[in-house]
């Protein structure tokens, strides 16, 4: 079993004709893959390429609708988290779900202690994870808490409770998108020792220095379907990046033709004192900023200083020329501004409360006369926006809970809509919902555009971004990394940008 | 068989759906007209409005404090304070419209206190009211010795123990709280925003929702309510007794929460009181001993909102 020298072709885990969809997408698209044993294997593709979703599968978070895998020739159904587990598939999550107060052993071993007359054997598990730590040459005292670690301390941590568990594959999803460059290597030489025991890595990442240093193989994964499979040598990093991108897709999005005036907004040198760095950029009347970047680049953080969910440390902003207080996001909605946000259903809407109360939510005092709501002033308010955009409801009183994705997002725009707001942030605005919405949603952020509204549009899907904005702004680690004007655009520059060179 | 439980089910469901709590009410009362003969009379029935009126104060103002997602456990304590605080006012001669007046703005305070805690410092509601449950239990002890406070006016005695007509004076106070409740949750931004943060929080506060002020007007308000509560409790016992606020925080939350099993609605917690009062009446009629009234109302509680959750689950 433990030869230094794995047999090649050893199929550890193969993926045949894997599909999965979800209401109005393919995330995958019959999907074969092998994993051999004691390799590195690399997944990458832009944000929603379908990488995610097969991961997701293997560790049991999703259910395939067809397809098979095997593991070691054997077919598994992996139904829960749980199984995957069993079965030897690991994942080590980019948000770590460690608890912080035990001590390094009891993390490992959690869920699985060692009794002894129906006791926990503290002694064992303490033994055990001195020798799992000292075998995988990761220079952590098993007795410290896990609170007084570091990040990249904690994901070592991770992988060696998915060697505990003798895992054959593990998975690892974007490792290293919050680890300095020293706690890069440490965990680079952690992998490789693994792949020396004959563990599989199946290592998720935007970062192609990355996937060159450490990777055997690489795997491209675009809109659903995977693109090609080759050795990490015999491919080049030009048509790495052209496997990623693909040809043009057909015209989705409404010509307009936009009349530029005026800076409306104009955000000058925002940092939120850890991440976010210097930000700056205006936006003028009419004018459609697209921002670009990779996931965890920082666009979103951006948009929520500027609206005042989270504090900034320095910066200024200015609307027509005059500076504005933004504290919280009530002095952001006073000025005009409005913020779509990415996950309309954490932060976005009340999913048990009817279309009519998340629509009237931010613009009450529109309804009311002496302090007291006029009800049929905001149920007709409410009722026109509903006709003009389209939201597809048997009432106005019924739950946004039981509406559509693209119809739940349409109740968010109305929402904000109503509001008047004059600087109209959207961020990701169209995930998860169909193409017919999406063509609609483009439509309307067009017509607000002409309207002489101010419009951001942060979105990871390039074709998207380019597609409607008059201008992008590339995001990467926190920073600015470019603008772009119209006639620059394209997914290779926006790539190379937000990726940082080749 | 099967096809016919099924049936029952679906029945069930339906009337759940459309009654909601007040099925349960509904379903009691007939129960109980059946079985006591002493039960459906106008004096029982009015006694037993009368009965949960204090309680269905207090609980008008903990509606709201569910409502926004937190949990409210010093209303008993305030109001023992409150009512005895009160009395002692009169007492030393102040009229006793003042000393009401007086006694509400200490309630509100003591709210506004509790929601500041909560909202600024963070501290978790239920710590924040567990503590103050405390304090304040300990301090009417202090204020009035351990002693009862008698002797109050005359006039004072109304608000608990007056009719109006035909209707006692404690319901009267109760459907006014009611309606004024109902028509803040209804016809206030405030009420509006009550509903957001208990919903979604997140969401709340990127809708430009000032939560930080709307949780302390929401403590303030289950202050005056406590406050109210216990001023009526005072006249309704001729006293301020400092141990009356033993059971009420715990009664009223559990009247929030069987009325409020089937839906967020004002009204729902006035179903609440009145099952609970029903369900002491009840087995007071039929000389059922009167610790047996604490179990099934432990019961039903686990059974109302259990049901619902088994409700919503087949619907979604």
């Amino acid at each position: 079993m433990k030869s230094e020298e794995h047999e090649l072709n050893d199929i550890v885990l193969e993926v045949v004709g894997v599909s999965k969809s979800f209401p109005g997408v393919k995330a995958l698209n019959n999907v074969s893959l092998q994993i051999q044993r004691g390799e590195i294997h690399a997944l990458v593709g832009e944000n929603g390429a379908g990488k995610s979703t097969l991961m997701k599968i293997l560790s049991g978070a999703y259910k395939k609708d067809s397809g098979q895998i095997f593991i070691e020739n054997e077919v598994v159904e992996i139904k829960t988290p749980k199984e995957a587990r069993e079965k030897g598939i690991a994942i080590v999550y980019q948000e770590l779900s460690q608890l912080n107060r035990l001590s390094v052993a009891e993390n490992i071993f959690i869920g699985r202690y060692k009794k002894r007359f129906g006791l926990i054997n503290w002694n064992l598990i303490y033994k055990e994870a001195e020798m799992l730590l000292r075998k995988l040459e990761i220079n952590i005292d098993a007795y410290s808490p896990v609170y007084s670690l570091s990040i990249a301390q904690r994901q070592l941590i991770e992988i060696a409770r998915a060697v505990s568990m003798d895992a054959k594959v593990v998975i690892m999803d974007e490792p290293t998108s919050s680890l300095t460059k020293q706690e890069v290597a440490l965990l680079f030489k952690i992998i490789r020792e693994l792949k020396r025991q004959g563990v599989s890595i199946i290592y998720i990442s935007h970062k192609l220095d990355e996937v060159y240093e450490l990777c055997d193989r690489v795997t491209v994964f675009r809109d659903g379907n995977l693109i090609k499979t080759s050795d990490i040598k015999s491919l080049s990093r030009q048509d790495l990046i052209q496997y990623m991108i693909g040809r043009k897709l057909q015209n989705q999005y409404p010509i307009r033709s936009s009349s530029i005036g005026d800076v409306r907004i104009s955000v000058e040198s925002i940092s939120d004192g850890y991440f976010i760095d210097n930000v700056s950029f205006e936006v003028h009347k009419g004018e459609i900023l697209g921002f670009a970047g990779l996931v965890g680049s920082g666009r979103t953080e951006t948009m929520r200083l500027i609206f005042g969910a989270d504090k900034k440390k320095n910066g200024k902003i200015y609307i027509d020329g005059k500076e504005i207080q933004v504290n919280c996001p009530r002095d952001a909605v006073e000025n005009k501004i409005a913020y779509i946000t990415e996950e309309r259903k954490v932060d976005g809407l009340l999913l048990n409360e009817s279309v009519r109360i998340n629509t009237s939510l931010v613009s009450l005092w529109q309804f009311c006369k002496f302090g007291i709501l006029k009800l049929k002033s905001e149920k007709e308010a409410v009722q026109k926006y509903i006709e003009l955009l389209k939201i597809v409801t048997p009432s106005i009183e019924r739950k946004v809970a039981l509406l559509s994705g693209g119809n739940q997002q349409k109740t968010v725009l109305a929402k904000w809509l109503l509001s008047n707001a004059e600087i109209v942030i959207f961020d990701e605005p169209t995930r998860g919902i169909d193409v017919g919405a999406k063509y609609e949603i483009y439509s309307l952020i067009g017509e607000l555009a002409k309207q002489g509204k101010s419009i951001i549009v942060v979105s990871s899907e390039l074709e998207e971004v380019m597609g409607i904005s008059d201008r992008i702004a590339v995001m990467r680690e926190g920073k600015i990394a470019a603008f772009l004007t119209k006639e620059s655009f394209s997914q290779a520059t926006i790539l190379t940008h937000a990726i940082g060179g080749f | 068989m099967g096809t016919k439980t099924l049936k029952y089910k679906t029945l069930i469901r339906k009337l759940w759906d459309s009654l909601g709590v007040w099925l349960i009410f509904i379903v009691l009362f007939i129960l109980l007209s059946l079985l006591s003969d002493n039960f459906l009379t106008g004096s029982n029935l009015l006694n037993i409005v009368r009965q949960i009126s204090v309680n269905g104060i207090i609980a008008l103002g903990a509606t709201l404090v569910v409502m926004s997602g937190e949990i409210d456990l010093s209303q008993g304590s305030l109001a023992a304070l409150i009512g005895c605080f009160c009395a002692m006012l009169m007492v030393r001669g102040i009229s006793p419209i003042v000393a009401i007046l007086i006694a509400l703005m200490v309630g509100f305070l003591i709210g506004i206190i509790m929601g500041v805690a909560v909202a600024f410092l963070k501290v978790p509601s239920f710590i924040t009211t567990l503590g103050m449950m405390y304090s304040l239990s300990g301090a009417v002890l202090l204020l009035t010795n351990s002693q009862p406070i008698s002797g109050l006016p005359e006039s004072f005695l109304v608000l608990g123990r007056g009719y109006l007509g035909f209707i006692p004076v404690p319901v009267l106070i109760t459907t006014v709280v009611l309606i004024v409740t109902w028509f803040m949750i209804k016809f206030l931004p405030f009420g509006r925003y009550t509903l957001a943060i208990g919903e979604n929080e997140n969401a709340a506060r990127l809708s430009g929702i000032n939560v930080a002020k709307t949780r302390v007007l929401i403590f303030a308000f289950a202050g005056l309510a406590s406050a109210l509560g216990g001023i009526v409790l005072a006249s309704r016992l001729s006293s301020g007794q400092p141990s009356s606020g033993s059971d009420l925080s715990l009664q009223a939350l559990a009247a929030v929460f069987i009325g409020n099993a089937s839906g967020k609605k004002v009204t729902n917690t006035i179903a609440g009181a009145l099952i609970m009062g029903l369900i002491n009446n009840g087995l007071n009629l039929m000389e059922v001993n009167a610790s047996w009234q604490k179990v099934a109302l432990g019961l039903i509680l686990i059974g109302a909102v259990g049901l619902d959750v088994v409700r919503n689950k087949n619907k979604s």
